[in-house]
């Protein structure tokens, strides 16, 4: 069959570690190469800092915090979708991942500007004027971040629920014991182990995580690895050896964790899925469960959507920011310059649109031929292209950003891609790859072998048996990555604050750039045609994934 | 038939990797073609740390004036010394504008610039501002003064001293030096003028002052009224705010203030040397100075009239010395940082 062999395998291997090895190479030899001299005094000198212990402690100790976080969010809400009534409204599964799609750094701008001193908060109800001081510390950032990242572990959990419900209760309840001690012995362990796996994620995640720290973290001055290695970057004075350092120590601690995570993943998982389609029971709940749930459900939607949401949209709206809420305060000028033709946010919305569209197809082929060759991971090769193609989903962002300006500025390359606009959309891609990759391999797993043999036995030649009926049953699968992609792509912050071009902004930098610099009604205007856009575009998603089926479950 | 299909799919591989690549080569080759033809197709690219409006104005009227296209990469002064550190290797700024002479002459010092002594109208501008030998020149300036909330104030501040007291605890912030080149470029001077400086600023630290972010960020948070004074606020985006309606009005202290002037110079590895001159005589022009005074800057000839705002001579001065300064302001920066963290 086609993607086999020898040379598929050399030449997708090639692609990958062009675009996604070299960079990390690149932050090696940077760090440790001095005029032609292995040097670790560059990497020493930056653990005699006393401000990287105090990053390393700070981005650690927000880190399990975060778990804690999300996992006060997530776990009710997943017991509340899948043992309540509540369980047959499906749009609450959409609504609830919005929050993980809204960029971060808009969602904290929104929580900066309703907390602070003389917020909207405060011009709303006066008396919670205490509320300010307590909010602006780590406390406020480990609501905002958990409230932006409970939808990862929510999903986790609740599909692995959705699972045990069935045939393990069943078999518990026969053999009679009761209530109580069917979930301590049977739930619970279950639970356990995809809880783990979902919390290191988080916690990967809040290490990789730029947006937040960068706004609201650098509001109170709590520095985190992302952080510190953009303002080694970006800020006076400029030390790019110690970025690479830091880069490189954060890669460690990530991929220590992932190591963490593989050991426990494989030792603690359970075949909790069985053949057997769990049966869906008419649930009736006590009027007091329903109610909880509810409000519980309700105040969730209104600090992770509300809150943010309402800052942004009326900050946009606002003509004198200093007169806060007040009636005829508002007008549509805001928006009225960014639809004026030419106008620099409009400019850099569409240049966001056109990279996150060309990210979208190129990851969109070549996670087609990666996924096409690793199949099941069976093989030892699959097994490596596979770890490589979906190691940019452990690595920070930022890590990959530094390595990919060192390895293409590296003097004996005889041609760069820095400084033009495909640079962006290589960095893109490599970022972005793991999403199509993951996507368009669980559609493929899902094919059964019987079709690929039908297919032989009736005598199609390989490319009919590919262009008539594997690219037709993947599509939706690849349909749902590109979607995936061009979401994430377009809310993309750290690597357009370091690599784009000259001229050239996209909606995410303008927004930021906005805030540090410019006109912040316009910013939150940009910011709210992104979400909108983003918002719409989930719909699209989820509509998509239905329409086949329980396809990325 | 399977070694056929393999060539097939390599083949196509193949393509799409050259494909990929092609995006890049092509775009980098148009750069090359294009620094190429020079002559024909002018070209020019700034890195500017000007104010947004301002580098966008000046940028439209110089191509409308020239034909020149300008590439403009707009960024705070940390950001643009940093793309240029990185793009040691492969240069492509010709033009750089900054917010700090002090930066700018250790651009010089470190041999990454390259003298332009021929400037058309040079006489005219402030020499304090400008490096003798022509490497740079200081074509507009800020002052730094105490920007504050007209609604959430009573009694407006006069001098450095008063934000120490009890009216104005926890209510004042200063724009995070590592970020912005106006606020170094105010700790130095002031530090360097005023012997009590240091203990001054130990007392707005204990009067709960708060280090918030770049320029516009701390004078947001006035603007907002989360707090009522920026200490070291860049005045022109003071006015700005005011003309826009916003409840905000700036004062300079009475015992003095550093007025931080914003330079231009041409980048030693510039591929465009004639457009890039044409591009400092305009900013030094009558008309590039008009532009700047539009913008609330001070403009660096001092003969053009300011907009709405204090002259040059209506702003009490303390006397700076910005060559040489980088070093010093370094160890500034790392004393007020270490005081603040």
């Amino acid at each position: 069959m086609i993607m086999e062999g020898r040379r598929a395998f050399g030449f997708l291997l090639t692609i990958v570690i062009i675009f996604a090895i070299a960079p990390l190479m690149a932050i090696l030899f940077y760090t440790f190469i001095k005029e032609g001299h292995v040097d670790i005094s560059q990497f020493s000198r930056m653990f005699t800092h006393d401000r990287i212990w105090k990053t390393l402690g700070n981005s650690m100790v927000l880190g399990i915090f975060v778990i804690i976080g999300t996992t006060i969010i997530a776990l009710p809400m997943a017991f509340i979708r899948t043992k309540t009534s509540l369980y047959q409204y499906e749009w609450l599964d959409i609504v609830l991942t919005i929050p993980f799609m809204t960029p971060p750094y808009i969602g904290s701008m929104g929580w900066i500007l309703f907390m602070q001193h003389n917020g909207f908060l405060q011009q709303l109800i006066p008396s919670a004027a205490w509320m300010t001081d307590s909010f602006f510390s780590l406390f406020g950032m480990v609501v905002i971040m958990s409230l932006h990242l409970f939808p990862f572990l929510y999903l986790m959990l609740k599909n692995t629920l959705l699972r045990i419900n069935g045939s393990f209760l069943d078999a518990a309840l026969i053999f009679g014991r009761s209530s109580l001690q069917n979930w301590l012995k049977v739930v619970l362990p279950l639970l356990l182990s995809s809880y783990v796996l979902g919390s290191l994620l988080i916690f990967i995640k809040t290490l990789a995580e730029f947006g937040t720290p960068a706004t609201f973290g650098s509001r109170i001055g709590f520095q985190v690895f992302t952080t510190e290695i953009h303002s080694y970057l970006s800020r006076w004075p400029v030390d790019i050896r110690m970025a690479t350092s830091l880069s490189l120590f954060l890669l460690s601690v990530c991929l220590v964790i992932w190591y963490f995570q593989n050991l426990i993943g494989r030792k603690y998982t359970y075949g909790v899925l069985s053949g057997k389609t769990p049966a869906r029971r008419e649930l009736k709940d006590k009027w007091y469960i329903r109610t909880a749930s509810w409000t519980f459900v309700g105040l969730v939607l209104l600090l992770s959507i509300g809150i943010p949401y309402f800052s942004i949209i009326v900050t946009s709206l606002q003509k004198v920011r200093g007169d806060g809420l007040q009636a005829g305060n508002f007008s549509l000028a805001s928006y009225q310059e960014v639809f004026t033709s030419g106008s620099a946010g409009l400019t850099a919305f569409l240049n966001s649109i056109v990279f996150s569209i060309m990210t979208a197809l190129i990851t969109a082929i070549i996670g087609l031929f990666i996924a096409l060759y690793i199949k099941k991971g069976e093989t030892r090769k699959q097994q490596i292209l596979d770890f490589f193609s979906l190691m940019p989903n452990i690595i920070p962002g930022i890590v990959f950003v530094v390595g990919l300006i060192m390895f293409w500025n590296a003097p004996w390359l005889p041609a760069t891609i820095y400084n033009t606009k495909a640079m962006v959309i290589v960095t893109y891609c490599v970022l972005f790859l793991p999403y199509s990759v993951q996507y368009i391999k669980s559609s493929f797993s899902q094919l059964d072998a019987s079709i690929f043999q039908s297919a032989a036995i009736f005598g199609r030649s390989n490319i009919a048996v590919y262009r008539r009926i594997i690219l037709p049953l993947l599509m939706q699968g690849i349909l749902t990555g590109m979607m995936m992609t061009f979401i994430i792509s377009m809310r993309e912050l750290v690597a357009g604050l370091l690599i784009l071009p000259p001229s050239v902004e996209t909606g995410a930098t303008f927004i930021y750039s906005q805030f540090e610099q410019g006109n912040v009604g316009i910013g939150m205007a940009v910011a709210v045609i992104t979400v909108l856009m983003t918002v719409i575009f989930m719909f699209l998603l989820g509509w998509l994934q239905k329409r086949g089926g329980q396809a990325n479950a | 038939m399977k070694k056929r299909h393999f060539k097939f799919w390599a083949t196509a591989g193949i393509l799409l990797a050259l494909a990929l690549a092609g995006c890049g080569n092509k775009e980098a080759k148009e750069t090359n073609e294009a620094s190429a033809k020079t002559q024909e197709e002018k070209v020019l690219t700034v890195y500017s740390a000007g104010p947004d409006g301002l580098a966008a104005n000046i940028q439209q009227a110089f191509e409308e004036k020239t034909g020149i296209k300008v590439e403009m990469f707009q960024g705070t002064t940390g950001k643009i010394l940093s793309r240029l550190e990185a793009e040691k290797n492969n240069p492509v700024a010709d033009i750089v504008v900054l917010a700090s002479v002090a930066s700018m002459d250790g651009l010089k010092a470190t041999d990454q610039l390259q003298s332009y002594e021929a400037a058309k109208n040079k006489d005219k501008i402030n020499s304090d501002w400008s490096d003798q030998d022509g490497y740079f020149y200081g074509y507009s300036a800020s002052a730094l003064g105490i920007a504050y909330n007209t609604k959430n104030t009573t009694q407006a501040p006069t001098d450095w001293s008063d934000l120490a007291k009890a009216d104005w605890q926890n209510k004042m912030n200063i724009p995070d030096p590592s970020l912005s080149g106006s606020a170094v470029d105010f700790l130095f001077g002031y530090t360097a003028a005023e012997k009590t400086a240091w203990s001054t600023i130990d007392s707005w630290k204990k009067n709960g002052l708060q280090v918030n972010g770049a320029n516009k960020e701390a004078l947001d948070a006035v603007i907002t009224g989360e707090k009522n004074a920026t200490i070291a606020g860049v005045d022109y985006m003071a006015y700005k705010a005011k003309a826009d309606g916003e409840p905000v009005e700036i004062i300079y202290p009475t015992s003095g203030t550093v007025v931080s002037p914003r330079a231009v110079g041409i980048l030693k590895d510039a591929q465009h040397v004639e457009s890039a001159q044409a591009y400092v005589d305009f900013l030094l022009s009558d008309e590039g100075q008009k532009l700047v005074a539009d913008a609330y800057l001070l403009p660096g000839n001092k003969d053009i009239a300011v907009k709405n705002r204090a002259a040059l001579d209506e702003i009490p001065q303390l006397t700076v010395d910005w060559m040489g300064a980088e070093a010093k302001q370094l160890e500034v920066l790392t004393k007020f940082t270490d005081l603040f963290r």
